[in-house]
């Protein structure tokens, strides 16, 4: 990739059709190709507009910005944002929570979808599994808002159906969305809800691609079904799992806003801010744009390193790696 | 072995066995059950609730079935009339905003699947970075707010218009084509607009329906973008009316106290609410779902 991008520049040295002169080639590769870059035009204009302008933009978070004054005009201030940020206790707060919701996610929600794959893979009638399948991928489809709703009505300590169900049993009703303890429970199981299902896809079609006579060998073998789990069927996961993992790692500074955003409510700030939802209300509702930026610019760069960290280590497993 | 016969292309290890289901199999097929019956349940009682007298939800009677039945959240609803505008304004959002999206995609896509374009890598570099490094959330809406493109459409539209990770799904659609159809059409004289429209996307059908399901159902989903760009009451979007009404509720839903005793309580109308917004993708859903999952395992082949 390397090698391309920079060999556009430069004067040939022995490439392949160096010898037919390099500017004629060149004018006739475009020209013959124009319709496909006069496709390309619009797709760069954007990218230059709306993808690395915004990029560009993140100087504000070196500057005291003022929507009066503009980008330009605004006076520099170096670091300060940073120092600031770096010494509030938000900060900390909110890069610990969402550093704690994904540690919980990446522990109790990852595996679920394994399991529930590995026991969809289970099912013999073939009718039985589809109808399971397409039941249990359907709030992927739907929004956090509407989720988040439902999920707050269930858990509502007066008429939800789960107090309701605690205090058939004589407990006292939970307040499972006010409580620092219940809704991050309330949260990475709402979690599960949404994508658990359809998160079966990947390691499915995983399984699916195992080879049958590895099974027939290990039966002969005398191993369990459980045996046989463990020997061929994880081991046939093996890269799809490692690859979802280390993209959930790569995630780790990112918690979506909107399930955030549903189901927070004040009582629960201390553990349900996140960046995401910290940089909106501080900068957005309350205008403090250069200082959350500075936190955004804080968020992508930590995010852009783990990535980039991340392919590595898959390239170095021999998988294949993202790029 | 009895089934193997039966089975056409790759049987599950489980379906070579002749016996008939072991207790642990049975077990495994009633414990699915229980998982698809606790992810539809919450929809099931949304439904309930929406159509439930007040009295019978504050006393937390209703779970599967509506208790003492009436549509009367629903004609509040429709009398109402915001719903219905935002409705509208989200089909609105999501029609154009398909469109759009796939119109880039394609325009995207299709030159770089092609090997031989040049500076092919260096955009599709660029292209790539941007799905790693972005600009956040400030100067993204700073620049769009000195486009002057606050409270239209437009702001939610633009930023938008190509989702990389759909780019390469289809770019990756495109190069498994065979080379040979274009060039036997160039040779029959079609100019490289015909040979797009009338070969190319033609035998994307399978992509172009799934990454359109993505890109509709997020839009129709959409709910951050309008709460940060959309100001006008009469322009909201039908997940941020829906969220208004959730937050009114859910505060006083978090006092523990159930809600004031009208004769319609928010809570059965924030559930028909609910109702209002699942419904489409619910009607839609079993005829689509196919090519929601074709899309995924596309995007897998190549990530």
């Amino acid at each position: 990739m390397v090698t391309n991008s920079t060999s556009l520049g430069k004067p040939p040295s022995g490439t392949r059709g160096a010898r037919e002169g390099r500017a004629p080639t060149l004018w006739k590769q475009i020209s013959r190709n124009r319709f496909l870059y006069a496709l390309l035009i619009p797709v760069a204009i954007y990218l230059i507009l709306f993808k690395y302008a915004p990029m560009a933009g993140e100087i504000i978070a070196f500057k005291n910005y003022r929507l009066s004054e503009g980008i330009w005009g605004s006076s520099w201030v170096g670091f300060e944002q940073f120092e600031k940020l770096f010494a509030s206790r938000d900060f900390y707060i909110v890069l610990r929570n969402t550093l704690l919701l994904n540690l919980y996610h990446l522990v109790f929600a990852f595996p679920v979808p394994i399991v529930l794959a590995i026991l969809l893979n289970e099912v013999r009638a073939e009718w039985y599994k589809r109808t399971l399948q397409n039941l249990l991928y359907i709030p992927h489809f739907i929004s956090w808002v509407v989720l988040g709703s439902i999920v707050i009505a269930l858990l509502s300590p007066s008429t939800g159906v789960v107090n309701t169900v605690l205090k058939a049993f004589g407990m006292e009703p939970i307040y499972f969305m006010a409580d620092k303890f219940w809704w991050p429970v309330s949260f990475i199981v709402s979690g599960i809800w949404k994508e658990a299902g359809f998160g079966t896809i990947l390691y499915l079609a995983a399984m699916s691609s195992i080879d049958p006579t590895l099974y027939e060998a290990a039966k002969i073998d005398g191993a369990s079904k459980r045996r046989q789990i463990w020997h061929v069927t994880l081991p046939g996961m093996r890269s799809t799992i490692a690859i979802l993992l280390i993209l959930q790692v790569g995630k780790m500074m990112d918690v979506g806003f909107e399930q955030v955003y549903t189901l927070r409510n004040d009582a629960v700030t201390s553990v349900a801010e996140v960046i995401s939802t910290f940089v909106y209300t501080r900068g957005l509702v309350s205008l403090q744009y250069s200082y959350t930026t500075a936190l955004g610019l804080f968020q992508s760069l930590i995010a852009l390193i783990l990535i980039v960290s991340v392919n590595r280590i898959i390239k170095a497993m021999g998988e294949r790696g993202l790029w | 072995m009895v089934t193997m016969g039966k089975d056409k292309g790759g049987p599950p290890a489980s379906a070579r066995r002749g016996r008939p289901d072991s207790p642990a199999r049975w077990l495994n097929n009633v414990f699915l059950a229980l998982c698809a019956y606790a992810t539809l349940f919450p929809f099931v009682n949304v439904i309930a609730t929406s159509l439930s007298s007040s009295r019978a939800i504050n006393a937390g009677e209703v779970f599967m079935w509506p208790i003492e039945f009436n549509v009367d959240a629903y004609h509040n609803l429709i009398r109402d009339g915001q719903l219905i505008v935002a409705m509208q304004n989200t089909v609105l959002i999501t029609v154009v905003g398909t469109a759009l999206n796939m119109l880039f995609t394609i325009m995207a896509a299709y030159p770089l699947s092609k090997a031989r374009l040049r500076g092919r890598n260096f955009m599709l570099m660029a292209i790539l970075f941007t799905m790693l490094f972005s600009g956040g959330l400030i100067p993204n809406f700073l620049l769009v707010n000195s486009l002057g493109l606050v409270n239209t459409y437009w702001a939610l539209w633009l930023p938008a218009l190509i989702s990389v990770y759909n780019m390469f799904v289809m770019k990756a659609f495109l190069e498994g084509l065979p080379e040979e159809l274009e060039e036997s059409a160039s040779i029959d004289g079609a100019g490289e607009f015909t040979i797009l429209t009338r070969i190319i996307l033609p035998l994307s059908k399978p992509v172009i329906a799934a990454l359109t399901l993505f890109y509709a159902v997020g839009w129709w989903n959409s709910y951050m973008n309008v709460l940060i760009y959309i100001r006008s009451t009469d322009k909201m979007s039908l997940m941020v009316k829906l969220y208004q009404m959730i937050d009114l509720v859910s505060s006083e839903l978090l006092r523990g106290e159930g809600v004031t005793q009208a004769v319609i309580t928010p809570e059965s109308i924030r559930a028909a609410a609910v109702v209002f917004a699942i419904l489409p993708i619910l009607c839609v859903y079993p005829f689509l779902q196919k090519h929601f999952i074709k899309g995924v395992l596309l995007g897998s082949v190549k990530g």
